[in-house]
């Protein structure tokens, strides 16, 4: 919170940002500057105090753990790579797919005792997954089109966000198992839900609100 | 070979105010403790890894910094202070009456993700009341826990209560098989997940008050509604009876709660604490009571304490100005004793002594670091030359 007493928040660039302003217009906030955006990069709506600053998925989360922003929306996914320190208040419904696992058509991934090797973005959220089956894997991180990395041979599954499945399916692969749920959460720091109570309750009970409105 | 000159991560160096705003924290701490009959201990840099991790430290094994020693034991750069002073406690104290009043000024470390920008050298201060149990021991530090952040010069700051009894007594009536997931969610305020972990429990009466838990946090009106949800319990009629002695005495402003703190939940064992100051992104001053570390060293004792994050403290506060250079004193041979005699004189920082030959050599330094005027000590006596 700055000096003049206005909340500010987070948003994760792209399509969460879309659906967040949705969500916000819904509740009746005027998110004409983050629209119109120009060279501005803190953007203050005109009918409530918030600020909104946009950033990618895991910076949101350093904003907030830092104090910088009071408040956030981001993946889950990211949630779960990065992790943190910050209170997760909402499930905010949108941006929901699903952690799979998925491996090349036909073969048969547990039916090996060789270890096998999983390439993933999300090299840590992949790491505790099978640790928590208490299997051995090696885990290979990869930036770009993780789906290469089976077709090329390099790796004997992976571990990505899916939505439809259909990129999965061009490319031979199928889902085996689902890792987890994900979908865009509103965060909070933490010295700030104490210090502006007031401030952040209101604002999570409106977000809760518009969310119910909208089912 | 080149020379590398950066610091670790994590670790820093700290110049002029920085160090000065530090101190300054240290010393405005140390003095409230010693007043109040603490007395100072300090413990190894390193320890055995064992005496952590055999004694229910909470910091998690990757996050200590290990090392050997010459015997191939592990030992680690001291993750925390307050396990080394339970185990002075245990040992080197056995022979004192109780209570033992003890305060500590000293770095912890704790190893951090990569880029995450915290530091892994943790300046603390903090204090632990050995030997003592009841209300008028867990007073004593909660009113020490607020005058500590005020005498820091926080202005809008709060200390937040919590017991972790209440958490417990409400997982009994649950009877669940585990209450880890349960306390994560209520710890990370994870209300949506919470509500959805409680659907199968609908039917018990203490789901509707676990369910508000992550949101019992504010002001002493919270007690009345955990009340209300959960009927009367012990431990929030202790906080009450905190509070009401608390506002009795003064403090009651600076008192909050916050039901769902629900951290370190095998460790702690009564009150809880964590103080907030504006201007910092998370708590300052950590603390609560901890009856069983003591006994696991070989003696039992009850005890409480809180430590409070030094720098963290510091950064919330005006920055301090360094005092400006005014004169410097050029001196002939044979006049150091009245050179010294100058500086001392003069508030410290503003007056210092040149090392030059030359008075033109002086002048031209004194101009240089921004001086004033030269004070000249020479045969023909004291005279200053502006510059």
């Amino acid at each position: 919170m700055n000096s003049n007493s206005r909340l500010r928040i987070a948003l994760t660039k792209g399509r969460l940002q879309d659906r967040s302003l949705e969500l916000f217009e819904r509740l009746g906030l005027d998110c004409g500057p983050v629209r119109a955006p120009g060279r501005r990069l803190v953007h203050p709506l005109p009918n409530y105090p918030l600020d909104a600053v946009l950033a990618k998925a895991p910076d949101v989360i350093t904003y907030v753990e830092h104090g910088v922003c009071d408040l956030g929306i981001v993946g889950k996914d990211t949630i779960l790579e990065k992790g943190g320190a910050f209170y997760e208040v909402l499930d905010l419904g949108f941006g929901a797919c699903r952690f799979a696992l998925a491996v090349q058509e036909g073969s048969d991934f547990y039916g090996s005792y060789r270890t096998r090797r999983i390439a993933s973005k999300y090299p840590e959220f992949t790491r505790a997954y099978f640790e928590a089956k208490g299997m051995d894997v090696d885990v290979i991180k990869i930036e770009g089109s993780v789906e290469l990395a089976p077709i090329l041979g390099l790796a004997d599954g992976i571990v990505d966000i899916v939505e439809t499945g259909a990129t999965l399916k061009a490319n031979g692969l199928v889902p085996i198992e689902t890792a987890a749920r994900v979908s865009a959460r509103l965060i909070v720091n933490t010295a700030s839900m104490k210090l502006y109570k007031e401030q952040i309750t209101d604002f999570i009970e409106k977000c809760q609100a518009g969310l119910e409105a909208a089912v | 070979m080149k020379l590398t000159v950066n610091t670790p991560e994590g670790t820093r160096d700290r110049l002029f105010a920085e160090c000065q705003e530090r101190r300054q924290v240290q010393q405005r701490l140390t003095r409230l403790f010693r007043q109040r009959g603490f007395l100072e201990v300090s413990t190894p840099e390193t320890e055995y890894y064992d005496l952590f991790a055999h004694s229910g430290c909470a910091i998690p094994q990757e996050r200590m910094l290990k090392v050997w020693d010459s015997s191939g034991k592990i030992c680690v750069m001291r993750p925390d202070s307050t396990t080394p002073i339970a185990r002075i406690a245990a040992t080197k104290l056995k022979t004192l009456t109780l209570p033992q009043r003890l305060y500590y000024e000293q770095t912890v470390y704790r190893d951090n993700p990569a880029h995450n920008g915290g530091s892994r050298e943790i300046a603390q201060c903090g204090v632990e009341l050995i030997g003592a149990v009841g209300r008028k021991a867990d007073l004593e530090l909660l009113a020490g826990a607020i005058d500590a952040l005020r005498s820091c010069g926080a202005s809008v700051f709060h200390v937040e209560l919590g017991h972790v009894d209440f958490f417990r007594e409400l997982t009994a009536r649950l009877e669940l098989e585990e209450t880890e997931s349960l306390r994560q969610l209520v710890e990370g305020k994870n209300f949506a997940a919470l509500h959805s972990f409680l659907e199968p429990y609908r039917e018990n009466p203490a789901c509707a008050v676990l369910e508000r838990l992550s949101r019992l946090f504010g002001g002493p009106e919270v007690l009345d509604e955990a009340e209300k949800l959960a009927g009367r319990t012990l431990s929030i009629d202790y906080l009450r009876q905190l509070y009401d002695e608390l506002s009795a005495a003064g403090y009651g402003a600076y008192v909050r709660f916050d039901l769902g703190m629900v951290h370190q939940i095998d460790y702690y064992t009564g009150v809880v604490f964590r103080g907030y100051v504006e201007g910092a992104g998370d708590a300052v001053l950590s603390g609560g009571r901890y009856d069983n570390l003591v006994g696991v060293f070989g003696r039992e004792a009850q005890a409480i304490g809180f430590s409070v994050d030094v720098d963290a403290m510091a950064r919330t506060l005006p920055q301090t100005q360094l005092p400006k250079l005014r004169t410097v004193v050029h001196y002939e041979p044979g006049y150091l004793s009245q050179a010294l005699e100058a500086v001392d004189g003069a508030p410290a920082g503003t007056c210092e002594l040149s090392p030059c030959r030359t008075l033109a050599s002086s002048l031209n330094l004194a101009q240089e670091k921004g001086a004033q005027n030269v004070l000249v000590l020479d045969k023909d006596g004291e005279r200053t030359v502006a510059v």
